[in-house]
């Protein structure tokens, strides 16, 4: 079967009901926390190592994979960090932008020292003195045999299945289709539409192993169109691209609701780091279970 | 990343372990149990709704409604599969090694199960420097891609025991060309030749569409079936195309199929390496043996001059921009107006002009000359007589690779590593042809110098 290079490999229902997480009994909460963080540290690194939106969506989407279902990852045996480190090394080696070992060490590292795990860009684009985070050579070489172990690890739960096809480019080609670029405010209008694309790869409701490409470029130009008040032609225009209504709605709701979901997990992490290691992860359920003891 | 230290687990903490696994895999079961259930009391449930004559259908689904709404639009779906953990290596029973190709084993094994004869590519680890080698990773994710009629099928990744045992399952077919050409007494008919090319050429296009370079095609990377089928496999080199200007090392596909602008270095190259290949396969095939096969780099220069006729500012302009070119003394102001290369190979007793003349296109030595896989399928020679032959009436032969061990003798696939250097050596092709009065005239064909 020639397969579609529009398409992406979605996780059956099956996966989407649970996760190896929950098995090891992690509160479904504490679990969307640490997935929403670590697929936001993978952004993070990847933009401090100049890397291609399209390598990082690759990491995150591959990240996202190896937690879902009950043959996944579990957050009680794998650290977060080293998961999306190990995500981000894999999705480099596959880009025509490879990058070492050491400096994915590096910039995990200096990510590590943050006190926070939301990296304002402002925090990032600071300029400070790189080397004054680079690891030991010790320490290189410890946590570089970690990122391969993991890369295997992600290798073995994912069955190499690392293909991913990304609704950026498919985006801009539907905004041509819907003839906007004569709009004043069109390249506002792909802006967004990029954004929304880029925002579905943090919702809770894991869009990208749910929905394939087109509906997502979609439901993106839908919101963003309503949001810069472009008008688009007044017929279901989405069915033009392979959307359908239910879908459509879906994907919007889903788009609109990572808001409101971000600014919950920023209040509830205030002064503090999600957890992002086993150990860190033990340590806030021991806090849980001491606070519903007193 | 610092987690909690793997080192400093004890002998109760191995028992919790255990205890925790033992749990997860029976909760595991019962998840299973119960979807199964949910499954089939669903299917239960539409059963009984198609059975019954519902009234409430009637509301949605009635004739008179249906009419006034504008009729159901098809919408494309679009599938890519799903994902799950790769299984264990022992679902195979290894029957017989056969080769060693350019970064892995590879062998031919049943699928306990099923009783399916697969062929097993084990990929070679060194993953201290890297990780998981980049080459295994891009040849997966190239066959992933590349689903296609002539290219070998990836079925799955499986892994062993230990970590780094990881290996390919792909689609078991009995010969490659290499050995089937070493062990036929003559070559391939012309009708024969027509369908292999015409197949290897349609996956060569299927290739370059998708963005992909092959980068080590050659005989011993070509598979054929005892059906007439051939199917390109080894994609260890291939990558996709890069965005222009990105450097790629020139250090890239078997030395006698390796197209002259890689040996002269150029750094920058695109889809007609892989033409120049085509080229040398169907001359291969046509002939039965390796139409240039050189001992080194500058040797294999030498071949190629020899049999394709020399470099000249019109035929090739780019020619001394080329960073290996400077060392090189070819003669500037020899114009070679007739290619050699007909000569050369005997091609008159082999094949018609038409033939020939696909021949001279695929391996022109200016790379922008030869042309692109689709125009060489749209080519007279296969609308000429004789007609390709149809796959099913393709002979058989004995399988090497089902029965014994095969014999190697073409050089690797280049590993990685330095770029051929011909800088800093002066290399003298002025006296390319001379001396050719002394040699022996014989097996019917004589080199004449333009």
């Amino acid at each position: 079967m020639q397969l579609s290079p529009l398409a992406n490999p979605l996780a059956t229902v099956a996966q989407l009901e649970t996760s190896g997480s929950q098995l090891d009994g992690i509160p479904a909460d504490l679990e969307d926390s640490i997935r929403f963080a670590s697929a936001r540290l993978t952004q993070a690194a990847g933009a401090l190592l100049r890397l291609p939106q399209e390598v990082i969506a690759q990491a995150i989407i591959v990240l996202s994979r190896f937690w879902v279902g009950p043959e996944g990852g579990s957050l009680a045996e794998h650290d977060a960090d080293q998961v999306s480190a190990s995500s981000l090394y894999l999705a480099t080696k596959l880009s025509a932008f490879p990058k070492s070992a050491r400096s994915v060490v590096n910039v995990y590292a200096y990510l590590d020292s943050l006190p926070t795990t939301f990296f304002e860009p402002e925090l990032l684009r600071q300029h400070k003195k790189a080397e004054e985070y680079y690891v030991s050579e010790g320490t290189l070489e410890k946590r570089r045999m970690a990122l391969f172990n993991m890369e295997q690890q992600i290798l073995r739960v994912l069955g190499f299945q690392l293909q991913t096809s990304l609704p950026y480019i498919l985006s801009i080609t539907y905004l041509q289709a819907l003839d906007v670029f004569s709009h004043p405010r069109a390249s506002e209008l792909a802006k967004r539409t990029v954004a929304y694309l880029n925002t579905a790869l943090l919702s809770p409701q894991l869009l990208y192993l749910t929905h394939q490409p087109p509906c997502l470029a979609t439901a993106a130009i839908y919101l963003a169109a309503k949001e810069i008040g472009v008008k688009l032609p007044d017929v279901e225009w989405w069915e033009v691209f392979d959307t359908d209504r239910e879908d459509l709605g879906f994907v919007v709701v889903g788009l609109l609701s990572v808001e409101t979901f971000a600014a919950e997990e920023q209040k509830k992490w205030l002064g503090r780091r999600v957890p992002l290691t086993v150990g860190g992860l033990e340590a806030e359920l021991g806090m849980r279970r001491n606070l519903s003891e007193e | 990343m610092a987690g909690a230290s793997r080192w400093a687990d004890d002998e109760a903490d191995k028992a919790e372990d255990a205890r925790r696994k033992k749990e997860k895999e029976e909760k595991k079961r019962q998840k299973l149990a119960k979807q199964q259930a949910e499954q089939e009391a669903t299917a239960r449930a539409q059963q009984e709704s198609s059975d019954r004559p519902a009234k409430r259908r009637k509301l949605s689904a009635s004739p008179e409604v249906e009419n006034a709404k504008p009729a159901e639009r098809k919408l494309l779906r679009f599938e890519a599969g799903g994902w799950g953990p790769c299984r264990h290596v022992n679902n195979f029973e290894t029957l017989n090694q056969i080769e060693e190709g350019s970064y892995g084993w590879v062998s031919r094994a049943r699928e306990s199960s099923t009783g399916e004869i697969v062929a097993l590519k084990k990929v070679k680890m060194d993953y201290k420097e890297d990780g998981f080698p980049i080459t295994a990773l891009r040849e997966i994710s190239m066959l992933q891609k590349a689903r296609h009629a002539h290219i070998v099928d990836l079925r799955e990744v499986v892994m062993g025991d230990s970590f780094d045992e990881v290996v390919l399952v792909m689609e078991f077919l009995e010969h490659d060309l290499k050995t089937l050409q070493d062990n036929m007494a003559d070559p391939f008919g012309e009708s024969e030749v027509k369908l292999l090319l015409r197949q290897l050429t349609s996956a060569v296009s299927f290739l370059h569409t998708n963005h992909i370079l092959h980068r080590d095609l050659k005989t011993s990377n070509i598979l054929l079936n005892n059906r007439g089928v051939l199917k390109i496999a080894d994609f260890g080199m291939a990558r996709f195309i890069p965005p222009p200007h990105a450097p790629l090392t020139q250090l890239v596909v078997t030395l006698w199929y390796r197209a002259p602008e890689l040996l002269l270095g150029a750094t920058e190259y695109d889809t007609s390496v892989d033409i120049w290949s085509l080229g040398c396969i169907f001359g291969e095939l046509l002939h039965g043996n390796p139409i240039l096969p050189g001992a080194n780099e500058v040797e294999q220069l030498s071949t190629i001059f020899r049999v394709c006729g020399l470099p000249s500012e019109k035929s090739w302009p780019g020619f001394w921009r080329l960073p290996n070119a400077k060392s090189l003394k070819v003669p500037r102001d020899r114009e070679t107006r007739i290619s050699p290369l007909r000569e050369a190979l005997g091609l008159h007793s082999r094949t018609t002009n038409t033939g020939a003349g696909l021949l001279e296109e695929l391996l022109a030595l200016n790379p922008e000359s030869r042309p692109d896989a689709d125009q060489v399928l749209r080519h007279a020679y296969f609308k000429e007589s004789p007609k390709p032959i149809a796959p099913e009436m393709f002979p058989t032969f004995p399988s090497k690779a089902g029965l014994e061990k095969r014999r190697k003798r073409s050089p690797h696939a280049p590993r990685r590593g330095d770029a051929p250097a011909l800088a800093g050596k002066d290399i003298d092709f002025s006296n390319i042809f001379a001396g050719r009065e002394d040699e022996q005239k014989g097996a019917g064909f004589r080199l004449r110098v333009g």
